[in-house]
């Protein structure tokens, strides 16, 4: 599964991390970055699927 | 289509003391909206376009209203401006360094509930929504607890002259009200003296801190204070007060998060999608725009109306329901865009950490029989004048 986040779209709301910390981790300055190189387990696709529908900027893609 | 076909409504009709939500209503037929003081954004995607395109719509003409003698920093300005107070900004209020004071606000909430469950009622507005907000605040800026009063009244003063702006009439209120916001200024330019002469580990003293060239100015310190004031007091107040209103009334979705605290910070998401504290944010059009179809012409008005573009039914299934459980909330009660509310994380710490020792310690509660919430109303942010709560008996432990 591939996970991406647009840092043109991300404002930093905090939702992807929050709700979903094993595939999401934020920076000194809150914003969202995709844990390791973007390619997560699918056990995860849940998890990653519910960060990005709760990304107010719809700034979140996940691939299968 | 033109302007003539937009429909207006004249908000200060609109029934939002005792039915906020026919009020929010009234306005969702259609995406724009003409309102008493220009234009108001409905739809989710015509406040999304809003919101993402700051060059065309400015802040910096929308917010000239207030008249501030201080730089509103960051929420008056446009990038690239506001791009450098941001990055400046961000780092000092995002969720790892706000976390680690987490267990003192805990404390602190605790203090403030525990004389509520012995009295057995309260005004939740004035007693617990009221307070917590400026404990946090007096905490995240080193000052003794024991300001918090005094705080109420310059923050209230502050408040009433924003509210007011506009107004020509200088009356023995208004008056006493500058004097009040005067105090506050005076306060906080000596406070930021003391603090650049002695630092110490709170948050002020780490901004003031900050090394050329990014360092803020005396002024741009004292905006941002201002700021502080005007956007992290009454917002968090009101949103609890609203939350704690629909919890009161809903017993059954009450006993979710009571039996279930895990799902508070889904429960606090769905209440602030119903209520955002802030449901107005200004700006103002730099150029010809074509907004749902309409062309507005530059130094248009627009207000993107949060609390009606949080129930789209296009993004919302049953967008006037309180449900815990959807499995997408993208609300924009924080607002959306460049800027978002900076103290989102705090307001959320602050929402959740209060929701979780409520609920643990008092489960069941209702609204005191023969009192009413009413929000006050017109204004330009929305919040109960009071909350009266009865605590059930045997409800607390």
């Amino acid at each position: 599964v591939r996970v991406a986040i647009d840092p043109a779209k991300c404002m930093g709301h905090g939702m992807c991390y929050s709700l979903a910390p094993s595939v999401f981790t934020d920076d000194d300055e809150g914003y969202g970055h995709v844990a390791g190189d973007g390619e997560v387990p699918p056990a995860q696709f849940d998890e990653a699927r519910n960060g990005a529908a709760n990304c107010p900027e719809g700034a979140i893609t996940v691939d299968v | 289509l033109t302007a003539d076909a937009l429909p207006k409504v004249s908000t200060d009709d609109l029934p939002m003391p005792e039915a906020r939500d026919d009020a929010w209503h009234q306005m969702d037929e259609h995406p724009l909206v003409e309102v008493e003081d220009g234009y108001a954004a409905t739809h989710r995607d015509v406040v999304e376009q809003i919101l993402k395109d700051p060059s065309v719509f400015s802040s910096k003409r929308a917010f000239d209203v207030l008249a501030s003698p201080v730089p509103m920093v960051p929420i008056a300005f446009d990038p690239p401006e506001q791009t450098r107070y941001r990055r400046i900004l961000q780092p000092f209020f995002s969720p790892r360094v706000i976390k680690p004071l987490e267990p003192d606000l805990r404390k602190q909430v605790g203090e403030i509930i525990e004389p509520i469950i012995e009295r057995g009622e309260c005004d939740f507005i004035a007693e617990v929504a009221a307070v917590f907000p400026i404990q946090v605040f007096l905490t995240l800026f080193g000052l003794p607890l024991d300001m918090r009063d005094q705080f109420i009244v310059w923050k209230d003063a502050v408040l009433n002259l924003s509210a007011a702006a506009g107004q020509t009439s200088v009356d023995e209120a208004a008056q006493e009200g500058m004097q009040k916001a005067l105090e506050l200024f005076t306060y906080l330019s000596e406070l930021i003296q003391k603090r650049r002469g002695d630092p110490g580990d709170d948050v002020l003293s780490q901004v003031l801190s900050i090394e050329p060239p990014d360092a803020l100015s005396d002024e741009e310190a004292i905006g941002l204070c201002f700021l502080f004031v005007l956007a992290g007091l009454d917002t968090v107040m009101d949103a609890l007060g609203f939350g704690m209103q629909r919890l009161a009334e809903n017993p059954e979705r009450r006993r979710e998060i009571v039996n279930d605290p895990s799902l508070i910070p889904a429960a606090m998401e769905e209440l602030l999608r119903l209520d955002p504290p802030a449901p107005f944010i200004p700006r103002v059009t730099t150029a010809e725009a074509t907004v749902a179809g309409h062309t507005l012409p530059e130094g248009s008005r627009i207000t993107s109306y949060l609390a009606v573009a949080n129930r789209d039914e296009e993004m919302f299934p049953n967008p006037y329901e309180i449900d815990f459980h959807r499995t997408e909330n993208r609300h924009v009660s924080f607002g959306m865009g460049v800027h978002r509310c900076l103290g989102s994380h705090l307001a959320r710490m602050e929402m959740q950490v209060l929701y979780e020792e409520w609920h643990k310690r008092i489960p069941d509660y209702r609204i005191t029989p023969g009192t009413t919430a009413r929000v006050h109303w017109p204004r330009g942010t929305v919040g109960l004048d009071s909350l009266h709560l009865t605590i059930q008996a045997g409800g607390a432990t």
